[in-house]
């Protein structure tokens, strides 16, 4: 689904060079649900914003759903954004004076549509997410939760293949985060890929497979829950599932 | 169809960016359409005074300018008006394919049938009855007179309007200063901006004429001259000038084809000849043919002063230009994170600048609106000050269209700048 080789970004500013993803290299198979962890400022975020094409890269190379993108054209990457990829912001980022149906409603305006098709996809994204009743509301006059669920909604109306969410539920209480969570879970268990950037060790753990990252590289690999033909390294200790994983890159390579 | 509703999305919002920043928008389009108003208001006077008021035959129409002053005081340079017998040789010539030759009276008119004694004071052209072919004078009613003689005329839809409320008025008798001419031809409302068959003295915004006399019968009937005339000798009456050293006529003519130009300039050259060789003037042989344009240019039409008007309103409009620039920039700076939010759920950069476009487009429209309504008030602004404006001073309708496309460009350009700003930010930087 997703593969990353190599990948450099680095930040130029006046006088300092941030090396912020180096030699980053990942490959996240269909219906996997990642969580990516790491220390703060150690590139996650860069990660995420490369993968869903927010921001592009220096060096290597990353092909999404079988589609190379360095050389993309400006129009290519955003119909690539807009049909393939769904994106979960810790700010739910919607935008406060569009109704719900309105912000969930956004990202197929770019898709050409008819009306009616666009109201199916809104009416059941929302349901996805438990509010379809809400879509007169406003962002504020809606939970932080409730908020996030729509931001999820406005993701899932383009029927993505991969969601990637960056700390979803940062600012989110436990309860709230609790539902947050239980969403991402039944959209991946309905086959959806997810890759999620979290601080919370939990979040980590209750996924497929959590990869760590350290000052701009992938440092480790995680497997809780294994998925496909990984299943029997369910128990292996960190460094045999590490080489596992390396043996496993090579060989998809 | 896809793109019918992306047109209409983008019209919503950009009606949702102006709710959410009114005021801002206010300033902008007040900016704007004051810049747009003062520019088209300046440009309706340019228009109205550098416009050709006859195109359709300017070129084969020429003023005609003779040097046949009995003697060298005044110096030695072709007259724009001419004595009685050389305004009748230049009509002989069968070069042309019609003449007019006229001059300016005025007079008190009635309504002979009426019992009201209020007279109106009336222009006059005397002119011979080639006039109203060689202007395209345009008919409401009736013709125009057929000889220079007799006691016909033809008024215009000015006066027929005052005296008889714009009815047909053919075969009716107004009374002239006494005298009773019948009336065979009415005009309709006929704008001539520059009058051009009669720019000199200042007049090049004149209205046209009330009545149109016959030459020999406004001569017989002694009605004098309004504007320029100058004689050599004395006399009394202009009754006596056929033969006298008085000039105060303007001729006009027609050609079917402009390469006929130097065949009438010989012969008005062996003319003036003529009346050298017979010892009747001692000036060198010069004649002056100037169609309606070089004619109009010649008398200095366009107001020098209203052309560096113009170049102001052109600094002044870039100034207006640069504040609503910076005006919106601060509204698209404003609009950062929106940008980003779209550009990563899909929206391409065409789509952003489409979007701003049509922005721009909807806000050039109000502000086009806004700039017509300010430019009219100027206008009329500028009459109060200037009454001799009052004819020139006139919104056509191709200004209107300009005063819209000029609201139109001037509010894209000064959207260009923060248009391309505001799609320089990396998508990633305002999402969090
Ligand atoms: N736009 C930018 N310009 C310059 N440097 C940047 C920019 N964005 C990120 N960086 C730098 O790149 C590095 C990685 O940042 P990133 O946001 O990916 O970290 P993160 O792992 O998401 O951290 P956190 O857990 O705090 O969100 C940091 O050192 C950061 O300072
Ligand atoms: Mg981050």
């Amino acid at each position: 689904m997703l593969n990353m080789n190599n990948i450099s970004r680095i930040y130029q500013s006046d006088t300092i060079q941030t090396h912020a993803l180096r030699d980053f290299s990942l490959r996240v198979n269909e219906g996997e649900f990642v969580a990516v962890t790491g220390p703060s400022g150690s590139g996650k975020s860069t990660f995420l914003n490369v993968a869903g094409l927010l921001d592009n890269f220096d060096r290597g190379q990353y092909e999404l759903d079988g589609v190379s993108v360095q050389g993309l054209k400006d129009d290519e990457l955003s119909r690539l954004r807009n049909e393939k990829i769904g994106f979960i912001f810790q700010n739910y980022n919607l935008i406060p004076d569009y109704s719900i149906f309105d912000n969930v409603d956004m990202p197929l305006r770019y898709r050409g549509f008819s009306a009616s098709e666009r109201k199916r996809r809104v009416e059941q994204a929302l349901e996805k997410v438990g509010l379809a009743s809400r879509f007169k509301y406003l962002p504020s006059q809606l939970s932080g939760g409730q908020q996030q669920r729509v931001a999820i909604a406005r993701a899932l109306a383009g029927e993505p293949k991969i969601l990637l969410a960056d700390e979803p539920t940062g600012n989110l209480d436990s309860l709230m985060a609790r539902q947050v969570m239980e969403i991402l879970h039944n959209l991946n268990n309905d086959g959806a890929t997810i890759i999620m950037v979290t601080h919370d060790p939990d979040q980590a753990r209750e996924v497929n497979r959590n990869v760590q990252v350290i000052d701009g590289q992938l440092a480790d690999f995680k497997i809780y829950a294994p998925l496909g033909r990984s299943s029997e390294v369910k128990s292996k200790t960190i460094s045999e599932a590490a080489s596992a994983a390396v043996a496993e890159e090579v060989e998809n390579a | 169809m896809p793109n019918d509703s992306m047109f209409f999305y983008n019209l919503t919002l950009a009606m949702q960016s102006f709710k959410r920043a009114p005021t801002l928008y206010f300033l902008i389009i007040l900016t704007l359409s004051i810049g747009v108003g003062v520019m088209c208001a300046n440009l309706a006077l340019v228009n109205s005074m550098a416009s050709d008021p006859i195109p359709e035959k300017s070129a084969n129409l020429f003023h005609i300018n003779m040097n046949t002053w009995p003697d060298d005081q005044p110096p030695d340079e072709p007259m724009h008006i001419l004595r009685y017998r050389d305004a009748m040789a230049v009509t002989k010539s069968n070069l042309t394919k019609g003449s007019a030759v006229f001059y300016a009276s005025g007079v008190y008119a009635r309504d002979a049938e009426s019992s009201s004694m209020k007279r109106f004071d009336s222009e006059v052209r005397a002119t011979t009855p080639g006039f109203f072919e060689l202007t395209n004078a345009p008919f409401a009613y009736g013709s125009a007179f057929e000889n220079s003689t007799g006691m016909e005329i033809v008024i215009g839809d000015e006066l027929n309007q005052k005296i008889f409320a714009g009815k047909n008025s053919v075969g009716k008798t107004l009374e002239l200063d006494g005298e009773l001419l019948t009336i065979v031809g009415v005009l309709k409302p006929w704008l001539l901006r520059p009058l051009f068959y009669h720019p000199t003295e200042g007049r090049a915004f004149n209205l046209t004429d009330d009545i149109f006399a016959p030459l020999e019968t406004a001569i017989d009937l002694g009605w004098s001259i309004h504007a320029r005339s100058s004689s050599a000798v004395n006399y009394t009456g202009i009754e006596e000038t056929r033969d006298k050293d008085v000039y105060y006529l303007q001729a006009w003519v027609e050609l079917a084809d402009i390469n006929q130009k130097p065949a009438l300039q010989s012969y008005l050259d062996n003319y003036s000849q003529q009346l050298k060789d017979a010892g009747e003037h001692p000036l060198a042989i010069k004649n002056e043919l100037h169609n309606v344009n070089e004619w109009l240019k010649v008398n200095k039409v366009v107001d020098q002063k209203v052309l560096a008007f113009t170049l102001a309103s052109v600094l002044f409009l870039s100034v207006c230009i640069f504040n609503a620039s910076s005006l919106l920039l601060s509204r698209f700076h404003a609009a950062k994170f929106e940008v980003g939010l779209r550009r990563a759920i899909g929206a391409s950069n065409r789509h952003m600048l489409v979007q701003g476009l049509t922005e721009s487009v909807l806000l050039g429209f109000f502000t086009g609106v806004v700039a017509l309504v300010l430019s009219w008030l100027f206008l009329k602004l500028s009459v109060q000050f200037l009454p001799r404006l009052a004819n020139i001073a006139v919104l056509e309708p191709k200004l209107l269209v300009l005063g819209m496309l000029l609201a139109l460009v001037t509010s894209i350009a000064s959207a260009l700048y923060p248009i391309y700003r505001a799609n320089c930010y990396s998508i990633s930087a305002e999402l969090k």
